[in-house]
């Protein structure tokens, strides 16, 4: 064993992304038809699995996706909206027409040649078409066969009207109601509209799902690896985005309470809160009672405060503990700045009276901090996609490092039905004059 | 025909397989990010041995929102860690190390959350590992990876110190508020979830080609990859993306609005049938074609999209919630009440879809509980069993997968090798266990599907 090598060193030399387009990909023998219509969901799910390698057709109406246009304030750049900039990556642009018996024959001898189909259509939709799952394991029992919706394809609400955004999955999952400012007692929604329920700024509700689909469709695909057998698989937006609700549910099971808003505090954890500095804040955190000690010792509290006698953190996180230590806490991280209390962490680590244990001290950054941070930026997360259409374009990569299969992004988009001419001739045999004859009749 | 694949799905998953039944995982992890994960595939079937540092375990079993236990374990942690096996093996002991290589050799695949270079300076690491078992999937999950500055300076982290280094906290306030922390804990399990993309990939190609590998995941790096727009956008207008609240700048109109009852209301109409059937509900059907709101993009500029969710404010502030669900319902937008954890609970749709599942534990008896999210026609996935104290399963897995014998399994307890639970929260079984309820005797038949 090569034990010389010091571990990172060797890691390194395996799993660094700049070294990923040497390697082999984990998904390049899967087909995946992404049919998603107005789901960022959809495109985010297939994104994920042509990181690995999978081949993804991305099958648009002939006008373009809807989804194409969400972009933050409208802004276009080379005529994309950003948020589909960053989820068409790797993938084969093509258009189709569902709504035309063409297109859905066409539609149908793909399904013979894939493994994956991913849809997102109101339940039904595809079954009137024709092209529900019923109907296409008939052409092809492998296929695995995946609808990503608002209230998912059975239940009582299956069959409402209304759409699927992510802002409505993340007020239903449960979690967006207890996140937020505490309003200030006697005060109300007029003078303070931001101590109200607040939802996550990313799009959670919709990234999250799609990533719990992807997971489901490769453990369908070692099921089919074992038995041969397809299938089809849900997933509702709000109850894939409530599944990350870790205390919540069953506090209310056992207890009856409802979570409530606890500001930048935690409700199921101290010392774990953000805060205030003199340049803006930090997150501290110290889940080990020889953490939270830490920390008073760091700050230069360990006698003033009695940490030496502290037995049991569970004490501390009871609210009225919360309420307050919290105050005291802060009073010390306003006299430093974020440098500086993470220095002093670090340090902590190799000379304080608890060392090698040092309490979590990390600075709230700004996402544009975070794109110029030297440890993100030799870590391959911002490192610019070549894009022949789009140029030079950063979208968040490398996410996962790996020693044999690593991900890429080889690209990051595509204008609608860019690679018609290439996937039709590849999987359809259609000549120019067939293609030609399609497209008038508005079938790509 | 929807019906007909998804009909009696919650019966069906008493009699069906699991996707990834003969997958065997050897956790040796604690808190959320780590557990999060395997917790995912033991309820899609894999046989999940949790490695617990006796006697007190992972840090997270007494873990409480506001000092509260549900059935004498913390919520996150009974939330985190279903149908697991449960060994306590003290890792730092010689004779420990020896039953986990032998248990190792026996995985496909090993997950752990300590920081950088630890599994191997107790001789547990990849490398010693993938020499005794070539194929085996290794994955490592963290705050900041194995290599780089952060990782370097050994630096520990939590949720919170990546919603704080990611940006993500900062994109999820009010323009003009300090930047806000999540109720729950996003990275974490967004990093267990996407660790599990890796590991299942890792296992395909497994599948196909015999081998395995090692991979590192940090949480901050996975919960940037979910931020989409805000990198190109920095990157093209050199600005720094701002935070807006409720408001979903990408869509509109989608916002967060107060009513009549004083509920909040998350509506989205962004598509021009769903946009028109919000003016037709607000009995304003002209506002679909005025210049300003016509088209999406257009709608989507600042002062456009702010007029128009001030003219949907008003519109709610003097409705209920519930009638502004039962008008998107009729002309087809999204609206849903911000409903509260009482809410999910009770609602009859996740009921009857069995996402709201009832447990019934031999030591923790019945509970209900979120189920896992996605839905398997033919392999449906589930939570079967609830959290066992700190070296439940000591014996039988000792006994039924490396054939130890009584004494022999008596030496690995006296040597300090493997260890029980202490007698604290969250660490011991429920008061009033009977000492046999819920131990498998090996070779008994009472294998991990009936537990």
């Amino acid at each position: 064993m090569d034990k010389e090598q010091a571990w990172s060193d060797w890691i390194k030399e395996r799993d660094d992304p700049r070294i990923a387009h040497t390697r082999p990909e984990a998904l390049d023998d899967i087909t995946v038809l992404d049919l998603s219509h107005k789901s960022f969901a959809g495109c985010y799910c297939s994104s994920m699995l042509s990181e690995f390698g999978a081949k993804v057709l991305r099958i648009e109406p002939p006008e373009g996706d809807f989804i194409r246009t969400c972009t933050p304030y409208g802004m276009l750049y080379k005529g994309e909206g950003l948020n589909y900039l960053t989820e068409g990556r790797n993938k084969f642009h093509i258009t189709l027409d569902l709504k035309k018996p063409e297109g859905r024959e066409i539609l149908k001898s793909l399904v013979g040649q894939a493994d994956v189909l991913i849809e997102t259509y109101k339940p039904g939709v595809m079954d009137g078409w024709g092209i529900g799952y019923e109907q296409l394991k008939e052409i092809n029992p492998k296929l695995i066969f995946t609808s990503i919706t608002a209230y998912g394809q059975f239940g009582p609400m299956s069959q409402s009207r209304m759409p699927d955004y992510d802002n409505i999955a993340q007020a239903r999952s449960g979690i967006q109601s207890g996140t937020g400012e505490v309003m200030p007692e006697g005060k109300g929604y007029d003078e303070y509209p931001w101590a109200v329920p607040t939802k996550a700024g990313p799009w959670i509700g919709w990234a999250q799902p799609a990533t719990f689909m992807a997971v489901g469709i490769l453990a369908a695909l070692h099921w089919r690896w074992m038995t041969g057998e397809g299938q089809a698989l849900d997933v509702a937006t709000a109850e894939a985005y409530a599944r990350f609700d870790d205390y919540a549910a069953l506090w209310y099971e056992g207890a009856g309470v409802v979570a409530e808003r606890f500001g930048s505090m935690d409700t199921a954890a101290w010392l774990y809160c953000f805060a205030p500095t003199k340049d803006g804040a930090v997150f501290l955190g110290g889940l080990r009672l020889e953490m939270w000690q830490a920390f008073a010792d760091m700050v230069g509290k360990w006698d003033e405060w009695g940490a030496a006698d502290w037995t049991n953190l569970t004490v501390f996180t009871e609210k009225e503990q919360q309420l307050k230590w919290a105050p005291l806490v802060f009073a010390e991280t306003r006299k430093y700045t974020n440098e500086e209390l993470v220095n002093m962490s670090i340090e902590y680590a190799q000379k304080g009276r608890l060392a090698p244990i040092t309490p979590v001290v990390a600075p709230v950054c700004s996402p544009e901090e975070t794109m110029k941070d030297a440890n993100w930026l030799d870590r391959g997360i911002f490192t610019p996609v070549k894009d022949p259409v789009y140029g030079e374009l950063i979208v968040a990569q490398a996410q996962h490092k790996m020693s044999e299969t690593p991900v890429r992004t080889k690209w990051v988009c595509r204008p609608v039905g860019y690679n018609n001419d290439q996937i039709y001739s590849e999987y359809m045999n259609f000549d120019a004059a067939k293609l030609d004859e399609l497209k008038k009749a508005g079938v790509i | 025909m929807a019906e007909k694949t998804w009909e009696n799905y919650k019966e069906k998953k008493r009699s069906r397989p699991l996707p990834l039944k003969g997958i065997r995982v050897l956790e040796v992890c604690t808190l959320i990010l780590g557990p999060a994960g395997p917790g995912f595939l033991a309820m899609m079937g894999a046989e999940v041995i949790k490695c617990e540092i006796p006697p007190l375990g992972d840090t997270c079993r007494d873990m409480t929102p506001f000092g509260y236990l549900f059935k004498g374990y913390g919520p996150v942690f009974t939330h985190n860690n279903p149908n697991k096996y449960w060994l306590g093996l003290d890792l730092h002991n010689s004779e420990a190390k020896k039953v986990f290589m032998e248990l190792a050799a026996k995985s496909d695949i090993i997950e752990e959350n300590l920081r950088p270079g630890v599994m191997e300076s107790w001789n547990v690491g990849y490398r010693q590992i993938k020499e005794v078992n070539p194929g085996i999937i290794y994955i490592a999950k963290n705050g900041f990876g194995q290599w780089g500055k952060y990782a370097a300076e050994n630096r520990p982290s939590n949720d919170g110190a990546s919603q704080g280094f990611s940006g993500y906290a900062w994109m999820s306030s009010f323009p003009g508020q300090p930047p806000l922390k999540s109720r729950i804990y996003p990275c974490d399990d967004y990093g267990g979830l996407m660790g599990e993309m890796a590991v299942l990939a890792a296992l395909h190609y497994r599948e196909r080609t015999g081998k395995g590998q090692y991979i590192e995941l940090s949480q901050s790096e996975n919960i940037m990859r979910a931020m989409s727009w805000v990198w190109p956008y920095q990157q093209i207008t050199g600005k720094t993306a701002m935070p807006a609240g409720n408001r979903d700048v990408s869509i509109c109109p989608a916002d967060t609005f107060y009513c009549a009852d004083s509920a909040f209301v998350a509506i989205a109409a962004p598509a021009p049938e769903e946009f028109g059937g919000l003016c037709a509900a607000m009995c304003r059907p002209e506002l679909a074609s005025d210049p300003r709101f016509k088209d999406h993009l257009t709608r989507l500029k600042e002062d456009n999209a702010t007029e128009i969710l001030k003219i949907i404010a008003d519109w709610a502030r003097a409705r209920t919630a519930e009638e502004i669900e039962e008008m998107a319902e009729k002309h087809g937008f999204a609206a849903s009440r911000v409903y509260t954890v009482k809410d999910v609970a009770e609602d009859r749709h996740f009921q009857e879809r069995g996402f709201i599942t009832n447990v019934d534990d031999p030591l923790l008896g019945q509970y209900h509980t979120y189920e896992f999210p996605v839905m398997m026609s033919m392999t449906p996935p589930k939570v079967k069993w609830s959290v066992r104290a700190v070296g439940f399963d000591n014996e039988y897995i000792m006994a039924h997968h490396l054939g130890k014998s009584e004494d022999e399994i008596k030496q690995l307890y006296e040597c300090g090798a493997l260890g029980k639970w202490a007698d604290v929260p969250g660490r011991r079984p429920p008061a009033d266990w009977d000492g046999k309820a819920g131990l498998i005797v090996a070779g008994d038949g009472k294998d991990k599907e009936q537990r």
